[in-house]
């Protein structure tokens, strides 16, 4: 095109030159608008929280004119939400610690030791992970275990839905580890164990922050098992608890409701802004590297 | 064979010895999984077999529970449903995240900022997600058909959630909404792993920036092509959270899918046999669909 010599290069020039320009200006058009779309619904949310009922039904687009903080002070009495919120958190770090504990181990016996099956079982663990659990048999086990309503239970239930990528995510870490680490330290004394806890597990942070985020993420948005096995609102989490105001007798206030949302995911989104770098790199990474 | 020398022998005897210790490390992770995913996926078969309403003694019926299923012009029009919603689903979220990949693998400034607004929603819950979109939806004070009249495009506003029609289109533009920043990232890195070579070469040769598409990236991309694709295949048809919260299958069925249909079966009218039969049926089907996905899209690779 640009090729046909001098004559061309220059009748063209005029075109040339500003090309570029608007295909920038198209791609950060379309970009803008698609993010826009994602982030003005959240912001919008949040505003709303704020509004007066009368406020938000009449003013739809606008700012609320005080910042009416009675919403928050309705929503958190009446689903609970400081105690869900408790919950939530009790459930997320639970299962976090849970499936590093016991996938940190397992990924390290896969990645160092070699055994009858490794292989097999590994493939069975990933070929199995996307299978749709059948709910009536999964509930029956935990009414028949006496795990319903109970943070165990549900810490249990989660956790085996994501233990299979995070052994595969440890595993890959921990393969590129050097041998040589690990025999020095048994020359020092250490046993295989103390090895793996002492020398292997400190240098780790990276696939043990991935394999954090990864759970916390999926335990603290969890919405399914707890829907099946909790009935007691002592143990229900946030994701149960902003559904109450649709239960309760009366018109909905969704003033509240969206008090209770945001309360709900703020945390989750600024913990995620401050971090994105991780949070985007462990949520990913199942799929990137897999 | 020779006979070992002394020493080998006793080292072999010990690595037999040890050979036991790996199974100690992976069994709690193994046993965890085992009993609470594979028990229930193997062990519930059983279940299938049952007329059982959870409270009364179960009656052992054999396989009637699938010859019912497959006379059930309900579940028939549910899996319609399913799969409607896979197809758009799936395509909406792979064209657009592609699309926006390629758009900001060349806008570099403000890529951090692109990148953190789009994968937001991940971090979300869906039961978050789907009370404010049913907001969003609503017909009189919704943000979405305030928007259209504002713009004068009063008549494309609609009943979103409430026409059988539309409901069950609305719901896969919130599943779209949800996941196509998270898809655009993998693109992404799929699109920074392609050499410059490449496209300098295709270039040379006078191809054209759609044909540099056609010949370049998308051949490079198969690998990450293949990982959304089944990411998003495999959402589609275990997708529960949207259509319950959102408008629990109704209005008349319209946005009733495979995993909501089993949950409502089992704990809305108590057909815990009936529900567990199900869970089989759609196990096939999803397993099904992954095998000819993949055996598909690893064919397209081999004939490059």
């Amino acid at each position: 095109m640009a090729s046909g010599g001098t004559l061309n290069a220059k009748r063209e020039s005029g075109g040339i030159h500003w090309r570029p320009y608007l295909v920038k200006l198209f791609n950060h058009g379309t970009l803008l608008l698609f993010t826009l779309v994602i982030i003005y619904p959240v912001f919008w949310m949040v505003l709303a929280s704020f509004k007066t009922s009368g406020e938000f039904l009449n003013n739809v687009w606008g700012l609320p004119s005080v910042l009416d903080i009675d919403n928050y002070h309705r929503a958190w009495e009446l689903a609970n939400l400081g105690r869900a919120l408790i919950n939530s958190l009790i459930i997320s770090l639970g299962t976090v610690l849970f499936v590093i504990a016991l996938s940190s181990i397992a990924g390290y016996a896969f990645a160092k030791f070699r055994f009858r099956f490794s292989a097999a079982i590994l493939l069975v663990l990933i070929f199995t992970m996307q299978a749709p659990t059948p709910v009536i048999p999964f509930y029956v086990l935990f009414v028949r275990l006496g795990l319903t309503d109970s943070y165990i239970g549900l810490i249990l239930g989660i956790a085996s839905g994501s233990l299979p990528l995070s052994i595969f995510i440890f595993q890959a870490f921990f393969r590129s580890i050097p041998n040589e680490l690990r025999e020095a330290a048994k020359i020092d004394g250490c046993s295989e164990f103390s090895a793996f806890l002492r020398v292997v597990m400190p240098i780790s942070g990276p696939a043990v922050a991935t394999v954090a985020i990864l759970t916390f993420v999926g335990a603290w948005n969890e919405y399914f098992l707890p829907l099946l096995l909790v009935r007691s609102p002592e143990i229900r989490p946030l994701t149960l608890a902003v559904q109450v105001f649709f239960f309760q007798y009366g018109r909905v206030e969704w003033t509240d409701v969206f008090a209770a949302l945001s309360i709900a995911s703020i945390p989750m989104i600024a913990l995620y802004v401050f971090m994105q770098r991780w949070f985007i790199q462990g949520l990913t990474s199942g799929s990137i590297k897999g | 064979m020779a006979p070992l020398p002394l020493s080998a022998q006793r080292k072999q005897q010990k690595q037999r010895r040890a050979s036991l210790a790996p199974y100690l490390w992976i069994l709690p992770a193994i046993l965890v999984y085992g009993i609470f995913k594979l028990g229930p996926l193997i062990g519930g078969i059983y279940l299938a077999l049952l007329r059982w309403d959870g409270i009364e003694e179960p009656r052992f019926i054999g396989l009637r529970n699938f010859d019912k299923i497959l006379n059930d012009k309900l579940t028939l029009m549910v899996l319609g449903n399913n799969v409607e919603y896979a197809v758009i689903t799936v395509v909406g979220k792979i064209v657009l995240s592609l699309f926006l990949a390629i758009m900001l693998n060349q806008a570099l400034r403000g890529r951090t900022f692109y990148r953190t607004g789009l994968f937001m929603p991940v971090v979300m819950s869906f039961v978050v997600i789907g009370i404010l979109w049913r907001w969003l939806f609503n017909t009189e004070f919704g943000l979405i058909n305030n928007l259209l009249e504002n713009l004068g495009l009063g008549f494309l506003a609609l009943d979103w959630l409430g026409d059988t029609n539309i409901a069950l289109k609305s719901l896969t533009l919130v599943d779209i909404w949800k996941w196509y920043g998270f898809h655009m990232v993998i693109f992404l890195a799929g699109l920074q792993s392609i050499p410059d070579e490449l496209y300098e070469a295709a270039r040379i040769d006078g191809a054209s920036v759609w044909q540099q598409f056609l010949h370049v990236t998308l051949p490079m991309l198969q690998p990450v092509m293949i990982v959304n694709v089944t990411i998003s295949v495999m959402g589609a048809f275990n997708v529960f959270d949207i259509p319950y919260v959102m408008t629990e299958g109704g209005p008349a069925n319209s946005t009733n899918v495979m995993a909501l249909h089993i949950f409502l079966r089992g704990f809305k009218f108590y057909r815990f046999g009936f529900s567990a039969a199900l869970s089989y049926v759609l196990l096939t089907i999803v397993t099904l669909v992954a095998a000819l996905q993949l055996w598909l899209m690893t064919r397209v690779d081999n004939t490059e």
